[in-house]
């Protein structure tokens, strides 16, 4: 046993000190980090305002336009307010409400419109489709100020200056001479497109501004008979695409200002057909904000805890997370015994070790100090994690702060780390096998090549089966005893049935004992072989003789 | 009458088979405690086989065998120093940690380990790399770093299987050095080898073997024994004279010159009473020349056309 403890201790400190096992744990925080603040910072600093024109032929729209653009801008004040507002609380004032993960527990998952990555946007979102005053204050001059000092209370002293975000969509008017010699009302649209065609592919410079055009929207002349709706198509709407609203852009990814313009005009169109039906459009927003009280509940959740919480959103798709840090952990652990092992076996330092000690300590002490390497990675980057999530989770990232206290409060930790030891176990069997048989590290890879199209699996099946954690293939896959740690972590979330946790429990026990044991018959079979790895067939033979021997 | 605790090594019948193939077979050998015990024989003899089977790395196929007493080389690993014959070591260990870890495993405690390593590096001429890295050593350095790892714990057995390939000469000599000293505290030692003059040099007995199979077993005189004494005389008149002189098994006429003769001599006859029975007979010698034969010559006079099938097998 004392042999094994030394060399596990060997394995540790070899393996811990080369370079790519600390370019492995430093670049998980390193990334997950830029992956958070880069697009903040693109969001905030670098992405460019959006410039675009509009020339609306039946002039009934541009006005619905405008108002929307400011409802926009607005929301973007509402936001960074608050933000600005939790972000210089005064200590203390925040800690006496009920505290993050308390709130996700208990708030409703909403079937749609909150996206469970940015919850605080989700809710402003929903904020102001209640509370569409509370923004018209904003909008009034001074109705700005009047918040901040409504806020000042709450401030810890002398807070920074609050700074108004950007205007991110700007309505520009037309080019200068541009339109020049155009009768802007009734000419062609595809005029109007060609005389302001070198703008949007930015040939020629807006005046007051470096950004290019960034989109020509155009409604033309009678665009609002264009109008679709139940017993409504008055053409085939394939040939008279162009008769409606255009939005010209060479820009298709960025969707807000296309969307915006189009849920306006959308909007204001309903309106309108609400007084056609002599119907009062006011009261008509109202009843739409008229909703019943709506939950999802769980019957497998505790009483008075069943309601379907955020917090259980996030929850659910944690595992996949959890998933892909097992799965990259185990297979950079038991790549790093492969090759201990062929090497050893190279260099024929086997054979010193083999008088030293039985071939079983030398696999528990290469198991054992794999297995140390392992763990001091998982822990470093769980507690890298913590540590992103819990520094990043300032205001502007409210989702990071939410998923550390899920994370903390889930008990899926504890289980990752029981799926880790029992997947580390069966898969370090397996490869100190392959590796005792190996010569080469080449030939290893060559084993490895046929060996990773199966362990690849449980990455590509890991979000069908958190969509679908008790459904047909997560079953059957849980129950295939190479996959049966990743699934399981997979399933973690959705209370898997008693059933199912004891039983493949049992079965993990049982997979990584009968993997250890039969690695370690061909361990000793394979450590003091030379030349080519021996057929199947001699190998079954070569263990069930070793088994007759001892 | 000596006992079986004066053996560091019995073996009774050890066979070993690869398949069909016989690689040592049924061999006794007995191995006296405090003695340098050197296994010769030409390529694929059996010599390392023989030896992982007295590590218990190799398990033979029949035959028993005792190594310090006990049954099975691993119960007593604390006290056995072993050199593999394909040299090798961590690379990206330092000199120092490589032998130290050995002793660990071997039983030693850290601290002791350490000091025990820079002190044989340090007597050894090899002090100024105790820090480099393996990968860093030339061949030979590496070689001599993994022989001192092997006696590091201070074993009361040693094996060593060919320590001599791949030095140069004044290394092979820190290498008789390394294993003249082990022997003066006591230590057993037995290595393999194809280099005759070591064995001859350091060895009290010599193990031959080839094709799997014992062809020698004793010290270097008997070994020496085994071949007739030649004696090379010229300015002989009367042949008939020297073939009757006693202890004179055969003459034969040594090539080209008249009055040369090669004399074979009788098992146990001594070429100086030769000389002086000339003296006494007569008979006058413008020259008489003895070689002693050395172990190359035994080597080459048992297993010479043996070694040659052997290595083309
Ligand atoms: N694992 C093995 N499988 C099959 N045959 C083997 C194995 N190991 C050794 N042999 C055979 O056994 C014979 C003896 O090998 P061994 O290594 O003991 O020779 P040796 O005396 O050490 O030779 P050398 O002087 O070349 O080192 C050889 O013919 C070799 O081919
Ligand atoms: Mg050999």
């Amino acid at each position: 046993m004392n042999n094994s403890l030394h060399i596990a201790g060997r394995e540790y400190a070899e393996n811990a000190r080369t370079k790519g096992f600390w370019v492995n744990l430093l670049m998980f925080p390193v990334i997950l980090f830029l992956s958070i603040k880069v697009p903040q910072i693109l969001e905030e600093k670098a992405k460019p305002a959006r410039h675009f024109v509009m020339v609306d032929q039946t002039g009934q729209f541009d006005v619905v336009v405008d108002r929307a653009l400011e409802r926009h801008y607005q929301m973007a004040v509402m936001k960074k307010l608050l933000e600005y507002q939790k972000k210089y609380a005064k200590p203390g004032l925040n800690d006496q409400g009920p505290d993050q993960a308390e709130l996700l527990e208990k708030m409703p998952a909403q079937n749609m419109g909150i996206n469970p990555s940015d919850p605080a946007s989700g809710m402003l979102e929903m904020l102001a489709e209640q509370n569409p005053e509370l923004l018209d204050t904003l909008a009034q001059p001074g109705g700005l100020d009047m918040f901040i000092n409504m806020l000042a209370s709450t401030l810890v002293e002398d807070p920074p200056m609050f700074e108004a975000p950007r205007q991110m969509l700007i309505r520009d008017e037309i080019p200068a001479g541009a339109l020049d010699g155009i009768d802007v009302e009734h000419a062609d649209p595809k005029e109007i497109v060609r005389a302001l065609k070198p703008y949007l592919l930015d040939e020629k410079p807006l005046a007051d501004t470096d950004e290019p055009l960034f989109a020509l929207v155009i409604i033309p002349q009678g665009a609002e008979n264009q109008i679709k709706g139940p017993g409504r198509l008055p053409k085939n709407p394939l040939e008279c695409a162009d008769e409606g609203v255009q939005f010209w852009s060479t820009n298709l990814t960025d969707t807000d200002l296309s969307r915006l313009v189009e849920n306006a005009i959308n909007k204001e169109v309903q309106r309108r057909e609400y007084v056609r039906h002599h119907l009062d459009p006011d009261e008509i927003e109202k009843v739409q904000r008229t909703t019943m009280q709506f939950a999802s509940f769980d019957p497998k959740k505790a009483e008075g805890e069943e309601i379907v919480s955020m917090a259980d959103t996030i929850r659910k798709w944690a595992p996949i997370g959890f998933v892909y840090l097992l799965w990259v952990a185990i297979f950079t652990v038991v790549n790093m015994l492969l090759n201990n092992t062929v090497e050893e076996k190279s260099n024929r330092i086997i054979e010193v070790l083999l008088s030293s000690a039985t071939p079983w300590e030398i696999m528990c002490g290469k198991l054992i100090g794999i297995a140390g390497v392992g763990l001091t990675m998982m822990v470093g980057w769980i507690l890298s994690l913590l540590a992103v999530l819990k520094f990043m989770a300032g205001p502007e990232v409210e989702w990071a702060g939410t998923l550390f206290d899920v994370i903390q409060s889930s008990g899926l930790l504890p289980l990752f780390a029981l799926y880790f030891l029992f997947g580390y176990l069966t898969y370090a069997g397996l490869f100190l096998a392959i590796g005792s048989l190996c010569n080469t590290v080449k030939e290893a890879q060559n084993f490895m090549g046929t060996a990773t199209v199966i362990l690849m699996v449980p990455l590509f099946t890991m979000v069908f089966i958190a969509q679908d954690p008790h459904g047909s293939l997560a079953t059957f896959l849980t129950w295939v005893p190479l996959y049966t740690p990743f699934v399981m972590m997979n399933r973690a979330a959705a209370d898997p049935p008693m059933f199912d946790l004891i039983g493949t429990g049992i079965l993990m026990v049982l997979t990584s004992i009968l993997m250890l044991w039969l690695s370690s018959r061909i361990f000793r079979l394979g450590v003091l072989r030379t030349g080519q790895p021996p057929k199947f067939l001699e190998l079954v033979r070569s263990i069930t003789t070793s088994f007759k021997e001892q | 009458m000596i006992s079986a605790a004066d053996y560091a090594v019995e073996l009774h019948g050890i066979s070993k088979r690869y398949g069909d193939f016989t690689a040592v077979k049924a061999l006794d050998l007995a191995v006296p405690k405090g003695s340098i015990y050197g296994f010769l024989g030409p390529n694929g003899a059996g010599k390392t086989t023989t030896i992982r089977m007295i590590l218990d790395i190799v398990k033979p196929t029949s035959g028993s065998l005792t190594v310090l007493g006990a049954p099975s080389a691993m119960d007593v690993r604390e006290r056995i120093g072993y050199l593999p014959e394909e040299k090798g070591l961590y690379k990206k260990m330092k000199a120092w940690a490589v032998i130290a870890y050995f002793a660990r495993l071997k039983g030693v405690d850290a601290k002791t380990a350490k000091s025990t390593a820079r002190e044989l590096l340090e007597r050894y001429g090899l002090s100024d790399f105790a820090d480099k890295k393996v990968e860093t050593l030339s061949k030979g350095m590496g070689q001599k770093v993994q022989v001192l790892a092997s006696i590091a714990h201070k074993p009361e057995f040693v094996i060593l299987d060919e320590p001599f390939s791949g030095l140069d000469p004044s290394n092979q000599q820190v290498m008789e050095d390394v294993i003249q000293d082990l022997n003066r505290t006591g230590t057993t030692i037995v290595f393999s080898t194809h280099v005759m003059s070591h064995a001859e040099r350091i060895c009290d007995r010599i193990l031959l073997i080839a094709k799997a199979e014992k062809i020698f077993d004793g010290t270097i005189d008997q070994a020496k024994a085994l071949i007739p004494k030649v004696v090379q005389v010229s300015g002989i008149n009367d042949a008939a004279q020297l073939a009757a002189i006693p202890g004179v098994k055969s003459i034969s006429a040594e090539g080209g010159m008249p009055g040369s003769f090669s004399v074979q001599m009788a098992e146990h006859a001594d070429p100086q009473q030769l000389l002086r029975d000339c003296f006494q007979h007569g008979i006058e010698l413008t020259s008489f020349q003895y070689h002693e034969p050395n172990l190359h010559d035994v080597f080459l006079h048992l297993v010479g056309d043996d070694a040659k099938v052997a290595s083309f097998r």
